[in-house]
């Protein structure tokens, strides 16, 4: 079955085609540049940006795809979890071309469709498994039992991973997004030289916190001339911190829930000292690893299609009456 | 020609039908509902009391704002991906000049106004010239007081934020201002009726490109622009 997959919950306007488990085009507007100049993302700029560029990116699907809209046989789009002005337009563009166009519509969640990005990139991943969704926007650990069944185990208390690699990278003068610029010069830096705190160690739960975290480098060196710190070395130990606070939970997770797989994914699930600690760890405990790859790792619209497909699978569709829910929970249905 | 509209800028959901000059059908819609959950079925009704489908359309028009920002999206968006899918021509239409046109054959000044919220408006002048209505300089967007206070003549308030506001333009003007009795509003159908005019000269718009009249910027830019 061929599925277009619209996604605009956040800063990227991305439309793709997938068949049967492969992608055909997957193509992602960025509005990086757009928001850098604010330090994080704004959400009236972004949803301005995806109503500018939306039918640019679903021409470009199609065409890329060598596929006509006539061929599209459902359409899938992020109807829950983002920001509610960026969703909107993704809904209506999606609701109008299933109308046109007499297909089925279906509403994805979006943290859903970083699952998808998972399967997509593992398509024999073990049912059940933990997955760890975690980005700018959300860091999530999931019982994924069966393919469109979920249970939330852990979920953050605060701000998401990515947010904390925002800010911190804020404070150091680095730019937005703070993700890479932080992974790139922890690369170079001593993760050892500063002892920054391991969020929730003995909370007994699989919840996550990083306010607390980046509180602690920002109050560590607040008043000093950044230009004098060592910033790798304080990339280094922040990362490090986030990292062990990510990997121990994720595997406290999966050995709490007896599954032996556990699948990462989300825009930070791209961070190379994450990868190289947790294939460690899961070989220490004999856990199964499963990494989204890295071109599915952000925001993207072929996770949103490949969510749909199976969703339709289900016999599960939206009604023409589709809307957008901000914050909705995992577990409701399509 | 028949032409389909759609207009969500304004407090209310706006759909027209019209078929030449003779107007088939003017939706409006519960101002409680937000655009986005209710405007395919809203269309799809429009449509089917008419006995058509989209298919029988020739034309699309699309009210592009001033007004709520993230309702001028869905209406906009609806528009685009129905003229992409479908390839028939799509025409913007301001959603001021849609009021303005409903004001008929004023002879005086004509103001017609959008709510922009925290007692901000959008605003258009007009006046009636050889049977069109003809803008007059450019649109403004701001707070009540300041608009009303460039007046010096009579004038015609149009559109349902001159009724919101319709207690601090009367103090201020007194008996220079006149206003549309609610209800006469017919958004929809002036919405198409003007798309028909513009696809008559020759006129459309791309599908791909076209995007809202906003006429402010967002707080951050604003803020940004005013540091630089």
């Amino acid at each position: 079955m061929l599925v277009l997959g619209i996604e605009t919950s956040c800063d990227e306007t991305a439309a793709a085609l997938v068949a049967d488990g492969h992608i055909l085009s997957n193509v992602v507007a960025s509005q990086m540049d757009l928001h850098a100049s604010f330090g994080g993302v704004v959400p009236e700029v972004a949803a301005r940006k995806h109503v500018e560029v939306i039918g640019y990116v679903i021409n470009e699907a199609l065409g890329s795809a060598g596929k006509a809209l006539e061929d599209v046989e459902a359409i899938a789009v992020t109807s829950r979890y983002g920001l509610i002005g960026c969703l909107v337009v993704g809904v209506a563009a999606a609701k109008a071309l299933a109308y046109t166009l007499k297909r089925p519509l279906v509403g994805i969640h979006h943290i859903e469709g970083h699952i998808f990005a998972n399967i997509l990139s593992n398509p024999h991943i073990p049912m059940p498994h933990v997955c760890l969704t975690v980005s700018g926007g959300h860091t999530m650990l999931v019982y994924v039992k069966d393919l469109c069944q979920y249970e939330v185990l852990g979920n953050t208390l605060d701000d998401a991973a990515g947010e904390a690699f925002d800010k911190v990278a804020k404070f150091l003068g680095l730019g937005f997004p703070g993700g890479p610029v932080i992974d790139r010069l922890a690369a170079q830096g001593d993760r050892t030289a500063y002892n920054f705190p391991r969020p929730l160690r003995r909370s007994g739960t699989v919840d996550f916190s990083f306010s607390g975290l980046k509180t602690a480098v920002v109050n560590r060196f607040k008043g000093s001339d950044i230009s004098t710190l060592p910033v790798s070395d304080i990339a280094a130990s922040f990362q490090e911190a986030v990292v062990e606070h990510l990997v121990s939970k994720t595997v406290q997770a999966a050995s709490r829930a007896d599954v032996s797989a556990i699948g990462v994914t989300g825009g930070v699930a791209m961070n190379s000292r994450l990868r190289e600690v947790f294939a460690e760890r899961c070989r220490q405990e004999g856990h199964q690893l499963f990494f989204t790859r890295t071109d599915l790792c952000g925001d993207n619209a072929a996770m949103v299609a490949a969510a749909g497909a199976a969703r339709l699978a289900h016999g599960e569709s939206a009604d023409l009456y589709l809307s957008a829910v901000p914050n909705a929970p995992l577990e409701s249905a399509a | 020609m028949m032409i389909l509209s759609i207009d969500t800028a304004g407090r209310s959901d706006a759909i027209g039908l019209i078929d030449g000059r003779r107007v088939l059908a003017d939706f409006v819609g519960d101002v409680t509902h937000n655009s986005l959950q209710g405007i395919i079925m809203n269309i799809d009704a429009v449509l089917s009391n008419a006995g058509l489908t989209l298919a029988d359309v020739d034309g699309l028009g699309v009210g592009i704002g001033p007004g709520s920002w993230t309702g001028v999206r869905v209406g906009i968006t609806v528009g685009k991906m129905m003229a992409y899918a479908t390839g028939k021509p799509l025409c913007g239409v301001s959603s001021l000049d849609a009021l303005a046109s409903q004001a008929g054959d004023a002879s005086t000044l004509i103001c017609s106004v959008v709510d922009a919220g925290r007692g901000n408006i959008y605003a258009g002048f007009y006046r009636r010239r050889g049977g069109v209505t003809v803008k007059q300089g450019q649109y403004t967007a701001g707070p009540v007081e300041g608009l009303v206070a460039r007046i010096r003549e009579p004038v015609l308030f149009v559109g349902d934020a001159a009724q919101v506001h319709r207690q601090t333009i009367s103090a201020l003007l007194g008996d220079l201002a006149r206003f549309m009795k609610a209800g006469e509003e017919r958004q929809g159908s002036a919405t198409a009726l003007l798309a028909l005019s513009r696809l008559e000269r020759g006129e459309s718009d791309d599908a791909l490109s076209l995007v809202p009249l906003y006429l402010k910027e967002p707080l951050v830019q604003a803020l940004a622009a005013r540091k630089r």
